[in-house]
């Protein structure tokens, strides 16, 4: 038995893939962001300017400034690899960010933001940051993301300390 | 001791797991199709070893037994007892075994009550996932690890001597339950999530079973239909206790991030909400039994995508527990349950037609079929935005992360669809709708919405969007209301067809608390206010109508852990104060971590919201942000209902509704 093409049926599912088709593309181009390391982010800088991107990095302690009346804040990271399988070769997120940080010649950037200080920002802690470099070579971000890796891992100290 | 009876029963429990398998397995060949009583027991015997299993970690948890290496992660001396005990879920081991255990215990359930898993191979189908899990849990992420100390004094985590000389070490004290988890939102947040995601194993292993025996589509939905409500609504009480708590403690107010965690955790809901309306007609009237096997099959499947995203650390997110050995095996058991889906799913499509066929735009079924497409619309642009930024670091080696922009700008539109689509099905008949009949029924919804977007327009916000998303909640409101009473005021006994027809009233309530929700997103994204400022003792800062000002700092020594610092602020309206509001920081020096702990005054028009930006106890100023959320609250009276009338709907059979059915199509040909 052959059933004639219900033309309903066709040009409704048509109509529905095109406007989902538009609204995932337009969507799609006018949201993206690169998601980057320090290092690439340092050696690209001059193409990068103004385009919106998000990275990761250490975050080095004493370097975090806040002002509460303005909600100025800025802070430096350290580089570390992007890619998850390397940091487990290295022997995981807690061990590459305290590595990040106690190294001078890790490459850094300065990260300024305008709004709340998030609670985990502190040193060691991963930032996962949006914005844009600036003509300087600062980040603007536009929305900050913390993670400790400490938060959910117990991590054993190599040496019992007496 | 605790660790041996803790290990033994989970070993003991997975060996009768796999003495199940080869049972089941046996028996298949033979071509018996029934579970057998000895397979029965050895399921129920095996979760009694496994809830044994559980109650020994929680043992050690509670009498802080740090010889145990979750125990170190997640416990210290401070934590109070019930902390102690939901520390159970506080870390990977233990919730990925805490995970296990709710999959045996959804198991268990099925086989005792019969009316689902009634052969052996939806029991086998359900025993691989267990046995899956139980596996992982065993072997690549054990919550029974204990602390070894070497003998050069370096120490190991291991279950058994890593090596010769190795002693127990307990000396190790734990940092306790990372303190923005601690919060009644947080602790019952991921049970009932869990429960959610178990409670669709079921589902998932009967429709594979049954595509494997008989595969005509048909009897199926009415079984699964309570599974599959039951699942439903703890999926959205998990998500909706997970947005709160984002709200109440994380101290920015936000509500939804669209963290891929979340977003995984929405698709599986989107699915099965579109399942709940293509199942419903399949029920009245025999059609759209391909769609609901595929929905039934990619709810679970995505729901292990969801664990996946996240367990795996593929993607950055606040909720990532980190990298993980537990991606890979994740992956190709998700892609050997989804091949075998397909597989399934395309040898028996011929026997499940149902012959349907597309008739009219604005009948009843195409409404259905419309709400359908757009939740699973939705439910593709969330997938979309999870997928592009792995895709285009598999393709391009550059990741491109999408942020929430794209999510708001693709979503939005389709919200919008979704709340006039909820707004116009009441109104249309059952099968064939007649227009004048629609104009007529549509008349007062009509002018309540109109003169409730008037009111918006007057009071609230001049913003189009807002006045506009207005209109269409109060539309919809309306209409369901006032169906309601249409359909009440015709028969005799009202309650008692109310009570008859819960399922159809449970679904109206669904709706409502789905309007009631975007009532809430209206008043948080397009009608907030928000001021901050640095104030000392006696200053007064204002927003809208009132006025904050702050009294004084308090310091609270009484937590061993943790110093409270509160600012004490005085709410003024016009003259008079109406609160005190405690804004303030929980200092954890031992973790140099504080939470922000807001103080708020809630309200049925909203919430005023005070976050303690920062404090000076020598200098005694404090700087505070404040905030008016107008009209927030109804996201969480709505999401109440959705539970609530998924609940009400569950409580009844569906096939009462020809009722109304009858007398809507004699109303119609009059």
């Amino acid at each position: 038995m052959k059933k004639k093409p219900n033309y309903k049926l066709i040009i409704g599912a048509i109509v529905i893939v095109a406007a989902l088709g538009y609204l995932l593309i337009s969507a799609t181009r006018s949201n993206t962001q690169y998601f980057m390391t320090v290092d690439e982010l340092i050696s690209q800088k001059s193409e990068l300017e103004g385009q919106k991107l998000r990275m990761s990095g250490a975050v080095v302690g004493e370097s975090i400034q806040y002002d509460p009346a303005t909600l100025d804040l800025s802070f430096v990271v350290a580089q570390i690899p992007g890619d998850h399988r390397l940091i487990a070769e290295m022997g995981g997120m807690a061990k590459v960010l305290a590595e990040a940080v106690a190294n001078p010649n890790a490459a850094r950037m300065t990260i300024h933001y305008t709004g709340v200080k998030p609670d985990l920002l502190k040193d060691e802690a991963q930032a996962i940051v949006t914005g844009s470099l600036d003509a300087e070579g600062v980040f603007q971000a536009t929305e900050l993301l913390m993670k400790c890796p400490s938060k959910y891992e117990s991590i054993l100290p190599d040496q019992v300390e007496d | 001791m605790m660790f041996y009876l803790g290990l033994g029963g989970f070993a003991l429990a997975g060996l009768l797991m796999l003495v199940c398998l080869v049972l089941t397995i046996w028996q298949l060949s033979h071509k018996q199709h029934e579970i057998s009583t000895t397979v029965r027991f050895l399921t129920n015997l095996g979760f009694g070893l496994h809830t044994l299993s559980v109650l020994a970690l929680l043992f050690m948890q509670v009498n802080q037994d740090y010889s145990n290496a979750y125990v170190v992660g997640v416990i210290n001396p401070a934590l109070p007892t019930y902390l102690r005990l939901t520390a159970l879920w506080g870390g990977q081991a233990g919730s990925l075994f805490f995970w296990s255990w709710i999959i045996n215990l959804c198991l268990v359930i099925a086989l005792n009550r019969r009316h689902i898993l009634r052969d052996n191979w939806g029991y086998l189908f359900a025993l691989v996932n267990l046995i899956f899990f139980s596996g992982i849990s065993m072997f690549l992420e054990n919550p029974f690890s204990r602390v070894w100390q070497l003998t050069d004094r370096s120490l190991a985590e291991s279950l058994f001597s890593p090596a010769a000389g190795a002693t127990v070490y307990s000396g190790l004290i734990g940092r306790g339950l990372n303190p923005l988890l601690r919060h009644w939102g947080m602790i019952i947040h991921p049970p009932l999530l869990y429960i959610g995601f178990g409670a669709f194993l079921l589902p998932f292993a009967e429709t594979l079973s049954h595509l494997v025996v008989k595969g005509d589509g048909d009897d199926l939905i009415a079984a699964l239909r309570p599974w599959l409500l039951v699942a439903w609504i703890f999926l959205t009480a998990g998500i909706a206790l997970g947005s709160w708590w984002s709200y109440d403690v994380l101290g920015w107010g936000g509500y939804w991030a669209w963290d891929p965690v979340e977003t995984s955790s929405l698709i599986p809901w989107l699915v099965s909400t579109g399942l709940l309306h293509s199942m419903f007609l399949q029920q009245k009237k025999d059609i759209f039994k391909r769609i609901n096997v595929i929905l039934i099959l990619s709810s679970y499947l995505l729901i292990i995508f969801s664990i996946l995203m996240t367990r795996a650390g593929l993607i950055s997110s606040v909720h990532a527990f980190g990298e993980s050995s537990i991606s890979i095996p994740l992956v190709v058991f998700l892609l050997v349950f989804l091949a075998l889906s397909v597989a399934l799913v395309v040898w028996r499509w011929q026997k499940m037609d149902s012959g349907w066929e597309f008739q009219s735009w604005f009948s009843r079924d195409s409404l259905f079929l419309y709400t359908l497409v757009i939740l699973m619309a939705i439910a593709l642009v969330c997938l979309w935005g999870l997928l592009y930024p792995l895709a285009s670091r598999a393709f391009s080696g550059v990741e491109i992360t999408l942020d929430r922009g794209f999510y708001d700008r693709a979503v939005t539109p389709l919200l919008v669809l979704l709340a006039l689509l909820m707004a116009v099905c009441p109104l249309v008949g059952w099968s064939v709708a007649s227009l004048k009949k629609l104009g007529e029924r549509a008349l007062i919804p009509l002018v309540v919405a109109t003169l409730a977007a008037v009111a918006a327009w007057l009071w609230l916000s001049k913003s189009w969007v807002a006045v506009l998303s207005i209109f269409i909640v109060a539309l919809g409101l309306a209409v369901l209301i006032a169906t309601t009473v249409r359909d009440l005021r015709k028969v005799e006994k009202p309650l008692g067809t109310f009570w008859k027809m819960r399922s159809r009233y449970g679904a109206f309530l669904v709706h409502s608390g789905i309007l009631l929700i975007m009532l809430g997103i209206v008043g948080v994204e397009g009608l907030s206010q928000s001021i901050q400022g640095t104030l000392v003792p006696g200053d007064k800062m204002p927003l809208g109508e009132f006025g904050v000002e702050f009294v004084e700092l308090t310091e609270n020594y009484e937590s061993p852990e943790y110093l409270s610092v509160r600012a004490q602020i005085d709410l003024w309206r016009g003259d008079e104060i109406v609160a005190r509001l405690t804004p303030g920081q929980d200092v954890y020096e031992s973790r140099s971590q504080y939470v922000s702990i807001p103080g708020k005054r809630s309200t049925l028009a909203g919430d005023f919201y005070t976050i303690m930006l920062d404090y000076d106890a020598m200098m005694g100023y404090v700087s505070i942000q404040a905030t008016i959320n107008p009209l927030v609250n109804f996201m969480w009276i709505g999401s109440l209902f959705l539970c609530l009338g998924a609940a009400f709907s569950l409580s009844s059979p569906i096939v009462l509704e020809q009722a109304v059915r009858k007398e809507d199509e004699q109303s119609d040909a009059d």
